[in-house]
Parts: C-alpha cells; sequence; structure tokens
C-alpha cells in the first residue's frame, strides 16, 4: 500500500486477460472506517454496505459496485482506497528505451491536476500538463481531447441515422444514451441490459483513442505498433476497469495498456522531482493532440450533450450556429431536460442526467416506453468528471477534525441506541 | 476538577448541540462538494470560451478531424460511423445482470 495524495493504493497492476469483474477497484479499510454512512449517501447502486452492528462499511462485492469512488471522495476518514494502480510498471515503461510510451489524458485532469501543486479549485493547467508529461518521459503527448471530438463525430452521426431510420424495419431504438462514462456502461449492463440496444456502439473517447494510437498513430509516426504502450490519465476509478475490459482489442493488441487517475499522475510528477508550478505551456502532439472546445466541456455534466449539439444542429440544419453556447443542457446536479430547436428539421428532446439515481429514474421511464426524448447523457459523478473519483479530494472532507469528532460522538450514540 | 450543576447542565446542551447538528454531517459534505465541482465547472467552461486555449469550439473545426476523415487519403476515409470506424471505434456490451441475480440470491439487497 502507498499513500497519494490523501489516498491509500494497493501496488497492483492487472495481469493482462484478467476479469474486470473479479477485480476489486475501491475497497474500504475496515479500521479506519467509523460507520458514519457518508459513503451510503453517495452510493446509487447500495453496493457499499454496513456488515455489522458497529455500521462497519464494506463494498459487498466488485460485481454490484460501478467503481465511481464517490464513496472513496466523500469519506471523511480516509478509509477507502484503491485497489489497482499502474504506477509501478508505468515508471519501469517509460525506462525502457523499447517501450514507446504514449499519454492519453482526459479533458478534466487539466482542471484538477494544479490542486495537487497548491493552485486554486478548477485551474486550467493543460499546457503545464502537457509539459510535465514531456519531462516524465512519454514519447508521444496525444491526448484524449482529440477522440473526444472524433467521439462527437461518430456518436453524432449515429444519433442522426437513428433518428432518420425510425418507421423503418430493424431501426436502432430512440432514444440513444452516451457511452463515454464507464461507470454508467457498466451500470446499464448490470442493472439495465434490456436497454442495451440504446446505448450508442461508440466507445469512449479513450476506448477510441487507445486503437487510433496502436493503427493511424503508429502509421504516422512510423512506430511498430508492438512497442507502443498507451496510457489513459483520467479523473476516474472506473477507467482502470474500462481499460481492462477483454473486448478491447481492435488494434490487434491491448488498445488500452494502463490507465492511472489525477492524483496519480500528481504523485508521478513529484516523485520525479519536476517542478511543476514552473513548467512552461507546451502543446500536445499534433494528429491525435489537437482539440476543441467542443472536447473540453466533455469534463462536465451537460458537456457531451452540448458538444453533439453543436454537430447535430449544423448536420441536420444546414445552417452555422452562430453562438456555440447551449447553455440549457449544462447540468450541476439533477436531471436537465431542454427542447432544442433545430431549422429545417423540428425540435430535438434531450435529456442529461448527473448520478445514477437520477440515471435510474430516465432509464425506467424508457423500459416504460415512455421516454419522449431523443438523446440522453448520463454521467455517474455528481456534475461529471470533474468530481470524479479519481481527482483530488476537497480539502473541506478530511480537513475538519472537529466534524469527525462530532460524527464519532454521533456513532456512539447510534450504537447505544442499537444495543439498547 | 468538580463540575457544577449548571456548568454541567451547559456541557450537556453544548454536546446535544453538536449531536443534533452532525445529522446532516453527510448532506452538509454533499453540499460543499458541489460547491467545489462547481468551481471547476466553471473554469471548464471559460476554457472553452478562451480563443488562446481552444482555437476552435466545434468537434467539426478541428483540422486534424477534417484530415481523418479527409474522402481522399484519410485514415477514416469512408467517414463517421463507416466500415472501418465501426471495427476501430464502435463496440458491443455485455449483459452482466447474472451476476447480480446471483448475489441477490444468496440474500444481500441492492438498490435497483
Amino acid at each position: 500500500m502507498r499513500l497519494i495524495e490523501g489516498v491509500m493504493y494497493r501496488n497492483y497492476a492487472p495481469p493482462k486477460g484478467a476479469d474486470p469483474d473479479r477485480i476489486t477497484f475501491v475497497m474500504v479499510d475496515e479500521d479506519k472506517c467509523q460507520g458514519c454512512g457518508a459513503c451510503d449517501e453517495v452510493c446509487a447502486t447500495g453496493a457499499i454496505q454496513s456488515i455489522n452492528d458497529d455500521g462497519i462499511h464494506r463494498i459487498v462485492d466488485p460485481v454490484a459496485c460501478m467503481n465511481c469512488g464517490q464513496c472513496l471522495t466523500n469519506c471523511p476518514y480516509g478509509a477507502i482506497s484503491e485497489g489497482v494502480s499502474f504506477v509501478d510498471e508505468l515508471f519501469e515503461k517509460l525506462k525502457d528505451p523499447d517501450t514507446v510510451v504514449v499519454s492519453m489524458p482526459a479533458p478534466s485532469v487539466r482542471y484538477g491536476l494544479g490542486e495537487c501543486f497548491g493552485a486554486a479549485t478548477g485551474t486550467y493547467v493543460g499546457g503545464k500538463m502537457h509539459a510535465a508529461l514531456r519531462k516524465l518521459g512519454f514519447n508521444y503527448i496525444w491526448d484524449t481531447e482529440f477522440a473526444a471530438d472524433l467521439t462527437i463525430m461518430e456518436e453524432g452521426t449515429e444519433l442522426i441515422h437513428r433518428v432518420k431510420e425510425q418507421g423503418q424495419k430493424d431501426a436502432r431504438p430512440l432514444p440513444q444514451f452516451t457511452s463515454c462514462c464507464p461507470g454508467w456502461i457498466k451500470f446499464a449492463e448490470t442493472y439495465y441490459p434490456d436497454l442495451m440496444p440504446n446505448l450508442s456502439s461508440c466507445k469512449s473517447p479513450i476506448g477510441m483513442l487507445g486503437p487510433l494510437c496502436k493503427t493511424y498513430g503508429a502509421k504516422e509516426t512510423g512506430t511498430s505498433p508492438k512497442k507502443i504502450y498507451t496510457v489513459s490519465i483520467m479523473p476516474c476509478i472506473a477507467k482502470k476497469y474500462e481499460g481492462i475490459r477483454p473486448e478491447l482489442t481492435d488494434s490487434g493488441f491491448s488498445d488500452i495498456d494502463a490507465t492511472i487517475n489525477t492524483r496519480e499522475l500528481a504523485y508521478m510528477i513529484k516523485a520525479a522531482g519536476i517542478d511543476f508550478n514552473n513548467l512552461p505551456d507546451e502543446d500536445p502532439d499534433p494528429v491525435l493532440g489537437e482539440s476543441t472546445g467542443a472536447a473540453t466541456i466533455f469534463g462536465n455534466s451537460g458537456g457531451v450533450m452540448e458538444a453533439a449539439l453543436r454537430l447535430a444542429y449544423e448536420e441536420l440544419s444546414g445552417e452555422k450556429l452562430k453562438n456555440p453556447e447551449i447553455k440549457v443542457v449544462r447540468t450541476h446536479e439533477g436531471i436537465n431536460t431542454a427542447d432544442i430547436k433545430v431549422p429545417n428539421f423540428g425540435v430535438v428532446k434531450v435529456a442529461v442526467a448527473s448520478g445514477l439515481k437520477n440515471a435510474a429514474k430516465l432509464c425506467d421511464e424508457v423500459r416504460a416506453g415512455k421516454s419522449p426524448y431523443h438523446f440522453i447523457e448520463i454521467m455517474t459523478c455528481p456534475g461529471g468528471c470533474v468530481n470524479g473519483g479519481g481527482q483530488p479530494l476537497d480539502p473541506e472532507i478530511q480537513a475538519s477534525l472537529f466534524r469527525s469528532t462530532v460524527a464519532q460522538i454521533n456513532k456512539r450514540f447510534r450504537v447505544r441506541k442499537i444495543k439498547a | 476538577m468538580k463540575m457544577k450543576r449548571r456548568s454541567f447542565l451547559k456541557a450537556c446542551g453544548v454536546m446535544t448541540g453538536y449531536a443534533v447538528l452532525s445529522m446532516n454531517i453527510a448532506t452538509e459534505a454533499i453540499a460543499s462538494v458541489m460547491s467545489f465541482v462547481g468551481l471547476r465547472q466553471k473554469s471548464v467552461y471559460a476554457a472553452d470560451a478562451n480563443s488562446k486555449i481552444y482555437k476552435y469550439r466545434k468537434s467539426q473545426n478541428n483540422p486534424m478531424i477534417a484530415k481523418i476523415y479527409n474522402k481522399k487519403n484519410g485514415f477514416l476515409h469512408d467517414g463517421p460511423c463507416g466500415h472501418k470506424s465501426h471495427e476501430l471505434l464502435h463496440t458491443h456490451y455485455i449483459d452482466r445482470s447474472a451476476k447480480l441475480s446471483a448475489l441477490k440470491g444468496k440474500g444481500y439487497k441492492f438498490n435497483f
């Protein structure tokens, strides 16, 4: 075990071919758990449960856990840790001259990483992040944001196809659900498998960038794909599950070799002795690096929707969208719905759900055949990836010793009540 | 130190206050997370609107997207949702409900 940015990590990189359903990505240290129940409050599926009279919690089984890590980021005692970490393996690969290591950072990483180096909450550090990756020894600084743009092209086109084929034989159903969030995808596969035909068949941005690195990227740079080691850098714990999905081998190799999160990247930068705050702003490498504002808003709940609408509006109407800001779909919490009027087409009905409890409400509607929407975006983490389980922790939650003490007193009261 | 009746009662009052206050500790924690998240969200939208960070704001305007989908010699020349796209960029899903049912069969309860 090792402490990384306030979270304990087990040094365990799953071997190739491991079954992700059997791996514990999020786990509770039962000695540190005080039974306050903060994790219960934020777990949508109920996978984390009280296992005895003292209220000590445990994740009952990895099958029921979506690996979102909201329990981890909301635990005031630091009692929840991560079960998978590729950090040691990655340090080895970075040293190996025969391995071409490719970085693939997600949009939200650049809005959280700075916090580990003393910057204010949410500070954008994209340029410094690219520079740090270069300093760490990554051979190519490619960016998941490029793949987010690609996802919009694929997923937006799929939506337009689905809308047009309604009424035909073998038409794919509406609404179409987004497929970028790995917690949500596992949730749909586990709790709502009957809705799988409604899921967009598009891989998530990282699911697209992995195979592109080993095919297109390899071709463009004249690199042997065999030597390429792709590193997904995410604000997320569930992406570690996605990274080892056995079906993601379309490049002929494992598409994603390693997945780390924002906290682990900060740890690596610190361990390498890089002076992060004084780094210059650098750009990613071209071809698989350039991105747009539509890609960066993937980090917020409602962002994939807004980015997709910026494409769908122009494709469906044949007109230019003058102001790209579609603020009605921006979501801080809960469920947000909107009717988007598209000239020469009609109304596109959309819904955005932040958090799986809200997602379930929309899923129940679809299941009952009562959903009026064309397109539904779902993010497992409240607020979106910027609040992912792999992001730097909110100092407020663990800092207040006073509040923890109060919780402890409260716990004693409750224990007494149970025994009486 | 001997405690007087009055100060004992006062201490009891304070303790009760803390105990009642802490009933909402989890809700409070979540509320503070949302303001924290709000700051990050704001920063994301600011970057999107900042032409010094992002020259383009629509995916279809990304020159590297135009390059990869170029009809003549692009890597994905048959366009979005084309043949090559389906090979590399699309996937299928796996019904995992049986594993959950097995757990429920053992007596575990979940929310859905």
